[in-house]
């Protein structure tokens, strides 16, 4: 998957990697005896006893997803607001520092380095954030920051964060979910065996949530390889929007269309993702196959499965929900390519149906 | 014009810190009868009996002169250019990591050391690593812009070995560029408590004749924090060169500009330093007492942007005047913020 990887170029930054430490083997691992790591070995413990949480851990899925009900009307508000711009809004897409946002959350790799004072997350987008382990508590009155502050205690084998000191510059869900200064996160981290870090996510903000809500992640160990940069280059003021205002000046005869309908596939964060493109009263209409999550916070399109109309720009080039879309063709006008234009950089999918 | 440089005035994320642990003394460090941190003890060791260099550092300021002499003709031109807009290409003003650059590596750190990992974090949430299990650079390393690095102990005294920088950094903030074929050797010495040599080497023999570097000493910030200083928006939209300000350019008339003359005073870095506004041939020009040449020198002619907005030097001067139009205090905007000098004279 890594290989396939170094086949996107990725304007974001990342290197498409030959070489990189990727295929090396993560020294003291436990492995089985056919010198793969041994993942459901005993977590490894510090010189306190406690469990030592340090490695390379994967991304994961995380969907930070309060119910409409958790929310104060003024925040369902706001993020009806934020999602019509999401490609311009989200904090990550404006190369600033994403805090405490779940999803951003799941969607990093990290390194954590545990000494006996503190911990260290370093995420792959090159932001960090430390954990006082040393008994300091909280400040009353924090200075606000991206980052926010953040003391941990053990209980038992279970590392309990608390963090406050939150500017209101970022979203605790990709939904455009705000929180105030007031912001309080609790994480609960328990590594149960080798290959895995479970952590249990909980924010409380009264003034901005009704009732406590959060998320939980699995995370995996990246045994044998290395973490890549993902550095966010440029921010998207320059081009997308979403579809509601997009302006639909082109018109692309019904003829020309027919000839992008298909199914395409390429490789998407990591994974093959599917689009099938297909016409429907006069319009193209691209839906991701295969994935989907439950709707709940009129987020039309920032959820994985939903249809995107696609809008013409030009004969090849449609928008759809602030993507770019661009049809390569041959020399009969038949598309043989979806290029997909996300901030990141422009995803290709070729055509198999 | 005027709009973009009130758009301008943010901050780069520096707080006004009343609290936030700044007070707070750390726990188990070694003190003077006095209750002060003792700098001067012996350094701490880690459980492989290595110097632990655990800590949050102050930086020195090194300096990395120009040497057109060792630079290759592509490098010396790049270096004029961007001195010439300095303001705006200048990676962390651009809000980008600056990699290998000297003067950000100035800036305030926190080390954490294990025996296989030892991390640099700075204070805009970037970060490096340095390898410490052995593993050798990559001979073909994909370009980034921390680069990689791996390190081993030579007696008391840290070696590290960096490449696979992308093109994308300056070597310091005077604008001198590498290639991907950057090599970087630092070598650390925690000589005391709170005291570290740092001396780092560039080479790259397709940028310069000779490998060049700089030696710096770390200071340990004892009893204090590091404390986040994000870059929120890049300069991309506002410093242009002085050919853009030239187009921009109004007209004010010389009586209005004589009542901006005279000399400021405030506090730049936590130095004082001093502006003197002088009027000569219908042209403002402001004297910056000290100013370094890369931040454009002493003498900057300020273009009228509006009757109280000038442009120097990819820089913004606003002049605070009273009801007669008569300048109380000038203010300097750079991407880090306004800095207001107030009239003495």
């Amino acid at each position: 998957m890594r290989l396939l990887l170094a086949a996107l170029i990725l304007t974001m930054g990342t290197s498409p990697a030959g070489a990189q430490w990727l295929d090396r083997a993560t020294p003291g691992i436990p492995r089985t005896p056919d010198g793969k790591p041994n993942l459901t070995a005993p977590a490894p413990r510090g010189p306190d006893g406690k469990p030592d949480l340090t490695g390379l851990w994967k991304n994961a899925r995380v969907v930070g997803r309060p119910t409409p009900a958790d929310l104060q009307p003024w925040v369902l508000d706001l993020a009806s607001k934020y999602q019509e711009e999401y490609y311009k809004t989200r904090p990550f897409y404006q190369c600033r520092p994403s805090g405490p946002e779940a999803e951003r959350f799941g969607e990093t790799w990290k390194r954590i380095i545990q000494t006996p004072a503190v911990i260290a997350l370093l995420n792959d987008d090159l932001t960090s954030r430390v954990i006082h382990t040393d008994g300091r508590a909280l400040e009353a009155d924090p200075a606000p920051s991206f980052s926010g502050y953040s003391v941990g205690r053990w209980e038992g084998d279970t590392l309990v964060v608390e963090s406050n000191g939150y500017n209101d510059k970022t979203w605790t869900s990709r939904y455009g979910i705000s929180h105030t200064e007031k912001l309080r996160v609790t994480e609960r981290y328990r590594r149960p065996d080798v290959g895995h870090l479970q952590v249990v996510v909980t924010y409380t903000d009264p003034t901005a949530y009704t009732r406590p809500w959060g998320f939980t992640a699995d995370l995996t160990l990246a045994a044998d390889t290395e973490m890549l940069e993902e550095v966010c280059e440029k921010t998207s003021d320059h081009w997308v929007q979403l579809s509601s205002t997009a302006s639909a000046t082109v018109t692309v005869p019904p003829d020309v269309m027919a000839r992008y309908v298909g199914v395409y596939t390429g490789i998407y964060g990591g994974s093959l993702r599917t689009y099938e493109v297909s016409l429907a009263g006069g319009q193209l209409i691209a839906t991701i196959l295969g994935e989907k999550i439950e709707g709940g916070l009129g987020a039309p399109g920032l959820d994985e499965g939903a249809a995107r109309t696609l809008v013409p720009q030009s004969q090849t080039v449609f928008e759809g929900l602030g993507l770019a879309y661009r049809f390569v063709v041959d020399d009969k006008g038949v598309a043989k390519d979806l290029v997909v234009i996300h901030i990141s950089g422009p995803y290709t999918y070729h055509r198999v149906r | 014009m005027k709009l973009l440089f009130t758009v301008l005035a943010l901050v780069v994320g520096t707080l006004p810190a009343a609290a936030q642990w700044l007070d707070r003394p750390w726990p188990g460090i070694p003190r003077t009868a006095d209750g002060k941190p003792n700098l001067t003890a012996p350094a701490p060791r880690g459980p492989d009996g290595k110097p632990d260099l655990t800590g949050i550092w102050g930086g020195g300021n090194p300096e990395a002169a120009l040497d057109p002499a060792n630079e290759k003709p592509w490098v010396h031109e790049l270096v004029i250019q961007r001195q010439r807009e300095y303001h705006r290409g200048r990676p962390s003003y651009q809000c980008l990591p600056s990699g290998p650059e000297v003067d950000r590596f100035g800036a305030t750190k926190r080390i954490l050391q294990t025996p296989t990992t030892i991390v640099m974090m700075m204070d805009d949430l970037s970060y490096r690593v340095i390898h410490m299990d052995g593993r050798e650079l990559e001979a073909n390393p994909a370009p980034s812009w921390m680069g990689y690095s791996v390190g081993h102990w030579e007696g008391d005294a840290l070696i590290v070995d960096s490449n696979g920088y992308n093109e994308k950094t300056w070597l310091s903030r005077y604008g001198q560029a590498h290639t991907e074929k950057l090599r970087v050797r630092e070598v650390y010495r925690r000589k005391d408590f709170g005291h570290m040599d740092a001396e780092v080497t560039f080479t790259d023999p397709a940028a310069y004749v000779k490998p060049w570097g700089i030696k710096s000493e770390f200071r340990l910030d004892a009893d204090d924090e590091m404390l986040e200083s994000i870059c929120e928006r890049s300069s991309e939209h506002w410093a242009g060169t002085a050919a853009d300000a030239e187009q921009r350019a109004v007209t004010v008339a010389p009586d209005v500009l004589a009542k901006y003359v005279g000399t400021y005073t405030g506090v730049y870095l936590n130095i004082k330093r001093t502006i003197e506004v002088t009027l000569s041939n219908g042209q403002l020009i402001a004297r910056v007492i000290g100013g370094a040449a890369i931040d454009g020198g002493e003498m900057r002619p300020l273009v009228p942007q509006t009757d109280t907005l000038f442009e120097g030097v990819g820089l913004g001067y606003q002049f605070n005047v009273d009801e007669k139009g008569v300048a109380k205090s000038v203010t300097e905007i750079k991407v880090a913020g306004p800095i207001t000098y107030t009239r003495v004279k």
